[in-house]
């Protein structure tokens, strides 16, 4: 390599440390003020809003990823965390606020449990097993409707009003929730998840206890998605079985997958793509069912179908030719441009 | 209210159920006992097939039965394609990425579906109505036909496996792929095959299964987690092992659904499977390490 | 120094990010509504303030029975806008409607919230038509009751959504915050034309205890004490389970001579129904109340008749009378029993003009035969338009006290009083509809069975609807004695 290429090369990492830094200072204050700018109550709360809570519960679905442990059905935390946080505010009357963490322990105690018969499963395993969780879930609770009521559904008692004040609060948790996992990932308890997830077996003669640190990130990342489940719950203002199906599974999935599995931002990137295109694209179903709708005469509206076709395409795409998600893209270009920049001054 | 009768009928609808989940099964054991793929999309398939042999059936005018060919074919070449686009390019990279690349393709494939044929259900008519009725249990022709079926596939398969160069060599690759590369077989060629195989007999599953049951876009899912749950069952990979697998959880199925009520029938399959799991890893019939 | 480019390059990034959403912020801001001008003189010259009524069709596209709403909405508005659209007389003039699609996928909770919510906050939708599961319309008129958005529900089998009672709590806002919706005001917006799970269940029973009893009792020479074996089979969630409370209620309440003698319920995904059939089969009923959606409904017919040998009458959900349902069935359908309350299979001569018209147009325009959701949503557009027109004006809260004390003759679907009209008692904002039995003959031209109207001889208005008489079909076998 040329002393010049070295040159780049180290400045280059140095522009990277600082660079995120910086990114998420200015991320934050953008989200922050997003809404003064924004002037519409649709944007802020059904687009922003929900970008926030997916953004948790995509990177709750990361974390679990990022010790080699792809779950199907995290769809049944999301529902934990949402109706234990509804009912214990609505049946004992505990404050929605405290709620929102019970449900998200709840939530990590029965991951703990799922957690356990899965520590040895390998990954197509871990799927099914996750997956058959979430039915056993939507069974289970549709079992204890009387009790429950979650066949029907109820509304869910409000912790803060819609609109802004939602915005903000959803925002505080997001930040924290993201802070920690990143403080997680990046601690030795991330290393040895990124051990595990490499490489099981050499990770196991190197000595670490693989069974327990699986353990340990699928009740972190329950409980966050416990979280989001409470969050979600409190967006949509109502609840009830739907909650445990599995698009709701496959949802975090393809966001971190998209966005650029086991980075931290890959799940954010992720969630506002992913948003974006179920909130923006169904705008221009009445034009696509003008062009090709005589294709398809078996369907009244050619939009939804398309548009989910459209995200199995990407995420094949993604995982094809860009394992690393979006976010790798976005970095390779970045280095590129700021290679070309030092180039050029050198 | 339980009934002897009521039993013996429960039972022989899990055997008769439980022969269409076979062939679904051991598609999908094949491809993991000689690829170690594991394809989750593999329900949709099976989906595909139904509509293959529905649209084959009332465009063409065609026996139902024969439609199960076109199914096929039809899977099959589908099968072709997908293994040579996507599933080669993530093969020896780490295992998730089967699971995403199964997954981009379940959203494909449910909304193609969609597109092509609409939200509503559909089924095969039939050519050969009626009942048989024996002391008290009835079973319509249809099932006996669809079970006589799966046999004879099942059979083709077994002779496939052990008497063709192509399926020496698929068995040859399922034990150590390294040997049999120096062996001097083409393993890409034998992926490909052994997919688009995999692929037709889950297009036979949807044929006759559409015959029977009526389906509509979004049947995939749940196929394709009996499916894994038998073979889990049975032990990954290994053909005897899809067969006992499919008839017990056929069973297991129908009579969880008799005396539990019907709202178990689903659940059913992950409970044993959660339960075989923690207690045998690696399946009933133990299979060859995962 | 780098460092300096790196904060230049990201502000100039924040502000062209800033700057186009703000851009397309703009650009997406509607024109505002315009205000009513209160000096409005008695001149014939349109109001320069006029323009299209947006209602906004919500519906579930990704159901069979969503895109029968669709066909049934457009043929309405095109209807409406050939005669010159809707007379609105604030603007002295006929103004055009805009049909705003509101697609909510499967009509799940999760999916109605978000487009109820563009359409009412973005498209500024005057008025919202719809509404198909009872779950995905509680959750998803929330959003209506808050703006004060009328929303004629056509769907929903279950009350609760013109509820009124202690769901208050409308934007998590304090009890003193001004901008609180009582719950009184804001359900006032909200109208339900549509038949519940009670009406269903009182025709079924009524029909058992009325009509099939005594003639099984004469066939099969039982005892007028023996009461009539019902079984039922029902899906899973709120509809289904719905149904069966009040089947049970009524029987109780009215002291009906039924026995409820198996009942068997399974999970919304299920496909197959054997061993539920087995275990009613083994119960010996005289009829089975099956209480699911087309498919499911056919496939358990079939099920029950070809497979396991359950030879009894089967009275399906008016859900089903949809052409789909006649198709699966086949031949299956002879002598199965449908509750309904808008047959548009049975005929011609239909036992409502207007169903006639309805009929052909639709076939004309669509290729197919109108399916029963279609035909509420239809009325419902009739029922805006003569609201927005004795309101004169499009004020929300005008157009509601409007629908409220609607009067008019019945369309498509039959009302006790021959009249449309909401109910404003604790059963709120409710119509009384009229329900019938049907019991489906199978045609061997067709290859599939057509329903002719079996009971009840006459209902209110109308007269006599009766086409047939009911008949045990082949092969039935009653339950024991």
């Amino acid at each position: 390599m040329t002393n010049m290429a070295r040159y780049t090369k180290s400045f280059s990492l140095r522009l990277l440390c600082s660079k995120q830094f910086i990114f998420v200072i200015v991320g934050l204050v953008f989200i922050a003020v997003l809404p003064l700018i924004i002037d519409s109550e649709y944007v802020i709360s059904e687009v922003l809003a929900p970008m926030l809570i997916f953004a948790i519960y995509a990177s709750s679905w990361n974390l679990l990823a990022c010790s080699g442990q792809g779950s199907l059905g995290h769809a049944a935390f999301l529902g934990i965390g949402g109706f234990t946080s509804a009912l214990l505010a609505i049946k004992i009357g505990v404050p929605p606020l405290l709620g929102l963490f019970f449900g998200g322990l709840f939530s990590a105690a029965i991951g703990f449990l799922i957690g356990l018969t899965c520590v040895r499963l390998k990954a197509w395993f871990l799927g099914m097993v996750t997956f058959g969780f979430a039915v056993i879930a939507l069974t289970l609770v549709s079992q204890f409707d009387s009790v429950i009521g979650g066949i029907m559904g109820f509304r869910t008692p409000l912790i803060v009003p819609r609109g802004i004040f939602f915005y903000y609060f959803t925002f505080a948790m997001a930040a924290i929730s993201v802070l920690i996992i990143y403080l997680i990932m990046k601690s030795k308890l991330g290393l040895a998840f990124k051990a595990i997830r490499e490489n099981e077996l050499e990770a196991k003669m190197t000595g670490i206890n693989t069974a327990k640190y699986r353990l340990v990130a699928f009740v972190l990342s329950t409980f966050f998605a416990g979280l989001a489940g409470g969050l979600y719950a409190q967006y949509i203002r109502y609840i009830d079985v739907s909650i445990f199906s599995p698009h709701f599974s496959f949802l975090p999935l393809m966001m971190a997958v998209i966005g650029g599995l086991g980075t931290i931002s890959g799940p954010l990137i992720g969630s506002v793509i992913i948003v974006s295109i179920d909130a923006y694209l169904p705008r221009i179903d009445p034009l696509m069912q003008g062009f090709v709708g005589s294709l398809f005469p078996a369907v009244s509206n050619v939009g939804p179908p398309i548009r989910m076709m459209l995200l199995g395409i990407i995420l094949l795409l993604v995982v094809i030719f860009a394992p690393k998600g979006i976010h790798s893209i976005i970095d390779r270009a970045y280095v590129y441009l700021m290679n070309k920049r030092a180039a050029v001054r050198q | 209210m339980i009934t002897p009768s009521g039993l013996a009928e429960t039972l022989l609808w899990g055997v008769a159920n439980g022969c269409i989940y076979i062939l679904l099964a051991t598609g999908l054991s094949i491809i993991f006992g000689v690829m170690k793929l594991v394809n989750f999309a593999h329900g949709q398939l099976l989906m595909l097939g139904a509509y293959i042999a529905f649209t084959t059936s009332v465009v063409l005018g065609l026996n139902a039965y024969v439609a199960i060919l076109f199914a096929m074919v039809g899977v099959a070449i589908i099968g072709f394609v997908v293994e040579r686009l996507t599933f080669r390019k993530v093969l020896g990279t780490e295992k998730l990425n089967e699971i995403f690349v199964s997954l981009g393709l379940i959203y494909i494939f449910e909304n193609v579906a969609v597109l092509l044929w609409g939200n509503k259900s559909a089924q095969i008519s039939s050519s050969i109505p009626g009942i048989l009725s024996l002391a008290g249990i009835s079973i319509s022709y249809d099932r006996l036909a669809a079970m006589g079926i799966v046999a004879v596939i099942l059979l083709s398969i077994v002779l496939l496996m052990k008497k063709t160069k192509i399926g020496l060599a698929m068995q040859a690759t399922s034990q150590k792929s390294d040997v049999a590369k120096l062996m001097g077989i083409n393993v890409e060629k034998v992926y490909v095959f052994t997919f688009a195989l995999g692929a037709a007999l889950a297009g036979a599953a949807g044929a006759l299964y559409g015959i029977i049951f009526p389906f509509s876009p979004t049947l995939g899912a749940l196929p394709t987690i009996k499916a894994f749950a038998i073979i889990i069952l049975g032990g990954l990979g290994s053909i005897p092992g899809a067969v006992v697998g499919g008839l017990l959880y056929g069973i297991a199925e129908t009579t969880a659904g008799y005396l539990l009520g019907g709202i178990w029938s689903d659940a059913i399959a992950f409970v044993l499977l959660i339960f075989v799991l923690v207690i045998k890893p690696t399946g009933l019939f133990g299979g060859k390490g995962d | 120094m780098q460092k300096k480019i790196l904060v230049a390059i990201a502000t100039i990034v924040i502000i062209v990010v800033i700057a186009s959403a703000g851009v397309w912020q703009l650009t997406q801001q509607p024109t505002p509504s315009p205000s009513p001008t209160p000096t409005q003189t008695a001149t014939s010259t349109p109001s320069p303030n006029a323009r299209s009524i947006r209602i906004g069709l919500v519906a579930g596209y990704q159901l069979a029975e969503g895109q029968d709403m669709d066909r049934a909405a457009r043929l309405a508005v095109e209807e409406i806008n050939a005669a010159g659209g809707v007379y609105v007389a604030e603007w002295n003039t006929k103004v055009p409607i805009e049909l705003i699609i509101v697609d909510t996928g499967k009509d799940t909770a999760g999916e109605t919230v978000g487009p109820i919510t563009r359409a009412v906050v973005e498209d500024r939708v005057d008025l919202l038509i719809g509404g198909y599961t009872s779950a995905g319309t509680l959750a998803g008129q929330v959003v209506a009751i808050e703006n004060r958005v009328p929303f004629i529900i056509t769907g929903a089998s279950s009350n609760l959504v013109t509820r009124r009672g202690p769901q208050g709590n409308f934007g998590g806002l304090a009890e003193d915050d001004a901008r609180r919706i009582s719950d009184a005001e804001g359900m006032s917006y909200m109208f339900h034309y549509c038949t519940t799970t009670s009406d269903y269940s009182t025709t079924v029973v009524n029909f058992f205890a009325e009509t099939m009893k005594p003639l099984l009792d004469s066939t099969y020479h039982f005892d007028s004490s023996r009461p009539f074996r019902l079984a039922l089979i029902y899906r899973n969630d709120a509809f289904g389970k719905g149904v069966v409370a009040d089947t049970k209620n009524l029987i109780a309440t009215r002291n009906l001579p039924i026995e409820i003698v198996a009942e068997r319920s399974y999970q919304t995904t299920a496909t197959t129904f054997q061993t539920d059939l087995t275990v009613i089969k083994d119960a010996k009923p005289d009829a089975v109340y099956v209480v699911d959606f087309i498919a499911n409904t056919a496939e358990i017919i079939k099920e029950g008749r070809k497979d396991v040998g359950l030879n009894t009458v089967y009275i399906a959900v008016e859900c089903c009378e949809d052409p789909q349902f006649y198709t699966l069935l086949g031949e299956y359908g002879d002598g199965v029993l449908l509750e309904s309350k808008f047959a548009s299979y049975a005929g011609p001569p239909f036992y409502l003009p207007a169903i006639e018209t309805y009929v052909a147009n639709y076939k004309a325009k669509y290729n197919t035969l109108p399916g029963m959701m279609g035909a509420d949503t239809y009325d419902a557009f009739y029922i805006a338009k003569d609201a927005i027109e004795r309101a004169g004006t499009l004020d929300k809260a005008a157009v509601r006290t409007a629908i409220e004390q609607i009067d008019l003759p019945q369309m498509l679907i039959m009302t006790q009083t021959g009249t449309i009209q909401f109910s404003t008692g604790t059963n709120y904002h409710e119509i009384l509809p009229v329900t019938f039995v049907e019991q489906l003959i199978y045609n061997a031209t067709l290859q599939e069975a057509r329903p002719k109207i079996v009971y009840p001889s006459t209902v209110p208005v109308v007269g006599p609807i009766k086409q047939a008489d009911f008949v045990l079909p082949t092969g039935y076998q009653p339950g024991s004695p």
